[in-house]
């Protein structure tokens, strides 16, 4: 009896080691291969400690300038170092090469594709994602079915790549099978708040992490804030015309240098 | 029989007439696809048929026989029918072809042949008749008189034929020497209308296409396809790769793209493939450990040729920076086996607006600037600007500038995703 008790209890831990599905509940898992994200704070909130390779992560956030994208940067630039690529599909705005380069990015390893049509996009979002065993594929759909959702996410199990898709508000309220989902918010204090809405292989950890205006730091900090209001003091500012309407609604864009 | 006389016995009877140079055309092509099988090929030029040499490759594809079964199979998928025979010399081979003969060892030649007509041997039709009145039937009858009596009846020709024959008598060929392009051409039986069902015929021109590059150790890189329809201009289509390539999985899965998108607005009368410039082969090494960035570099070469062929050339790209300090003349799009060249300048946005959006800078909080850039007296879109990090209401993170030349004005330009 005991020893029937014995091998049943090693036919679960053997199951619960080698299947990333399965999980006890107090425990995390670590069976799920994750990629580091970079930044300490974050990785010790995420089970396996990283972004979950082969697996969809959701980055969803009302409005982008959160600092959603240099979330990822670390990681995408290692990765990009080590010869792994990074794809992107129909980005709505233009990467801009200068930047991705001081954050360590090799251009090199970076692939864009622009197809302009939704349905055409997500084909070729499967496509990269079912390619090769390594690398990165972002992309920005503005609506993914569950169907589609799901079929990337098994494109990205069959390869092992890392999957990232940022996607609107409206997102939070649709079930998705993506392995992680972060809700990345505004926050008076800290600059953006990122809160965990789904980990596989875990419990969704309580309180949420805060990214310290990260993005921010790094940039031209330096420049005395003071100064600047003095500077503006000075200066009658124009009001141009009226134009309030988002201005990252995707539009084609197309190099200056093609003309 | 007279064509009179075989319509008389079935009306049914569709009659075309002979095309010589278009056999002799096939054969030429056959030449180059058959080289992946032997190094020795040689195009008989008064017959139909080609010699391989087929004993220095025993070890790679087997004996004779296996080799010739191989290749009338092989044949057949690319359409054509086929029927190979073996014996040690050239002459005894092609007159065992017709029955399926393999013979090994010269000394079996005079038994395996000497039973068949006379009229199958290469000789021209003045010597047949001779032979027919002089009452030789089978071959056995002809080898069966003395050599010396065989010259004075018919000539040195027939003597010095059977010496070759029956291997007493060198005989050297002229070798076939393959080209330096690809061209073949298929003539449909039926008038396509589908582009769908292009991918057939076309899979097997591009079949015989692979076996020619296999055969002289070539690859490429585009390929060429002409579709010909009747009183209208042909269809061109272009299959272009990462990377030169000989196997025919990779050029068909470029092609199903291409056929996807295809548009035929009339019927399809005839295929021709070109590969107008054959490349030198190198072989990929695959390696023992996944994973190395050679491996890497080859499957986004696959998926850039899938992506390219369905969504178009301009659509995949890299991107590299320019010499510019105006953000907006400071990228271009990259083909992917050209340099990067870019500098790094890490306070800069990651994501620059396709055009700078005119704002109300009310409306956002300055949290750093300015940097000045002025740039661009020389090519007439002069400019001066100061950039600021500004946040909106949102929380956003956005980069706008101050223009003071040419348009007084704020723009936003970036965004710190």
């Amino acid at each position: 009896m005991r020893a029937r008790a014995m091998l049943r209890n090693s036919t679960i831990n053997k199951l619960l080691s080698t299947t990333p599905q399965l999980w006890k509940g107090r425990r995390t898992n670590h069976a799920q291969p994750t990629l580091a994200t970079g930044n300490s704070g974050l990785d010790a909130q995420l089970p396996g400690n990283g972004w979950p390779l082969g697996a969809v992560s959701e980055l969803i956030c009302a409005k982008p300038g959160l600092g959603e994208f240099s979330l990822l940067l670390p990681a995408l630039a290692r990765m990009s170092k080590q010869g792994q690529w990074i794809i992107m599909i129909d980005p709505p705005w233009i990467p801009y090469p200068a930047s991705l380069h001081g954050h360590g990015l090799s251009l090199r390893q970076l692939l864009l594709v622009r197809t302009g049509r939704e349905k055409e996009s997500l084909w070729a979002c499967e496509q990269a994602l079912s390619n090769g065993r390594s690398g990165a594929v972002l992309a920005w759909p503005k609506r993914i079915s569950f169907t589609h959702l799901r079929r990337l996410q098994l494109a990205a199990g069959s390869s092992g790549k890392l999957a990232f898709l940022f996607r609107p508000e409206q997102a939070l309220t649709a079930a998705s099978p993506a392995a992680l989902r972060l809700q990345l918010e505004p926050d008076s204090q800290h600059g953006t708040r990122i809160n965990i809405l789904k980990c596989r292989g875990g419990r969704t950890p309580e309180p949420a992490y805060c990214m310290n205006e990260l993005h921010l730091k790094e940039a031209s900090a330096t420049c005395a804030k003071k100064y600047t209001r003095h500077l503006l003091a000075r200066h009658t500012l124009p009001t141009p015309g009226a134009e309030s309407a988002d201005p990252w609604t995707g539009q084609e864009w197309t190099s200056h240098c093609d003309q | 029989m007279p064509a009179t006389a075989a319509l008389g016995l079935m009306d049914t009877l569709l009659l075309s007439e002979r095309d010589i140079s278009a056999e002799q055309r096939v054969l030429q092509c056959l030449a180059a696809w058959c080289y992946q099988y032997s190094h020795q090929v040689s195009i008989p030029t008064d017959r139909n048929g080609l010699l391989l040499e087929a004993g220095a490759s025993e070890r790679l594809f087997g004996p004779p026989e296996a080799l010739g079964k191989r290749l009338e199979q092989e044949l057949g998928k690319l359409g054509y029918h086929a029927i190979a025979g073996s014996a040690p010399t050239p002459e005894a081979a092609w007159l065992a072809a017709p029955e399926g003969l393999h013979i090994c060892g010269s000394g079996h030649i005079r038994r395996h042949i000497g039973p068949l007509p006379l009229k199958r041997l290469h000789l021209d039709t003045t010597q047949q008749l001779a032979m027919k009145h002089m009452g030789f039937r089978r071959l056995q009858d002809l080898l069966r008189l003395p050599r010396r009596a065989l010259t004075r009846r018919f000539g040195p020709g027939v003597s010095d034929y059977l010496d070759r024959l029956l291997g007493i008598r060198a005989d050297p060929r002229a070798l076939y020497r393959p080209p330096q392009s690809f061209a073949s051409r298929l003539d449909l039986s039926a008038e396509i209308t589908s582009s769908q069902a292009l991918l057939f015929p076309l899979k097997r021109l591009l079949e015989e296409l692979c076996g020619v590059l296999r055969g002289g150790d070539t690859a490429v890189q585009s390929v060429q396809i002409v579709l010909g329809h009747e009183d209208h201009e042909d269809t061109r289509l272009e299959l272009g790769l990462q990377s030169p390539t000989q196997t025919t999985a990779r050029l068909v899965t470029v092609l199903r793209e291409r056929l996807e998108h295809l548009r035929l607005s009339r019927p399809v009368r005839d295929i021709r493939l070109q590969a107008p410039q054959l490349l030198k082969f190198s072989a990929d090494q695959r390696s023992l450990f996944m994973d190395t960035p050679a491996e890497q570099q080859q499957g986004i070469e696959q998926l850039t040729e899938r992506l390219q062929a369905r969504l178009g050339r301009a659509s995949v790209t890299g991107i590299t920076g320019v010499e510019d300090h105006r953000p907006e003349y400071s990228w271009r799009p990259r083909a992917l086996d050209e340099q990067v060249n870019c500098t790094a300048l890490a306070h800069r946005p990651s994501w620059l607006l396709p055009r700078p959006k005119p704002c109300a800078i009310e409306d956002y909080e300055i949290l750093a600037g300015p940097e000045r850039i002025e740039s661009g007296w020389w090519d007439g879109r002069d400019c001066r600007r100061d950039y600021f990090i500004v946040r909106d209401s949102h929380g956003s993170m956005l980069w706008a500038f101050h223009e003071y030349k040419p348009q007084q004005g704020w723009y936003l330009h970036g965004i710190f995703a």
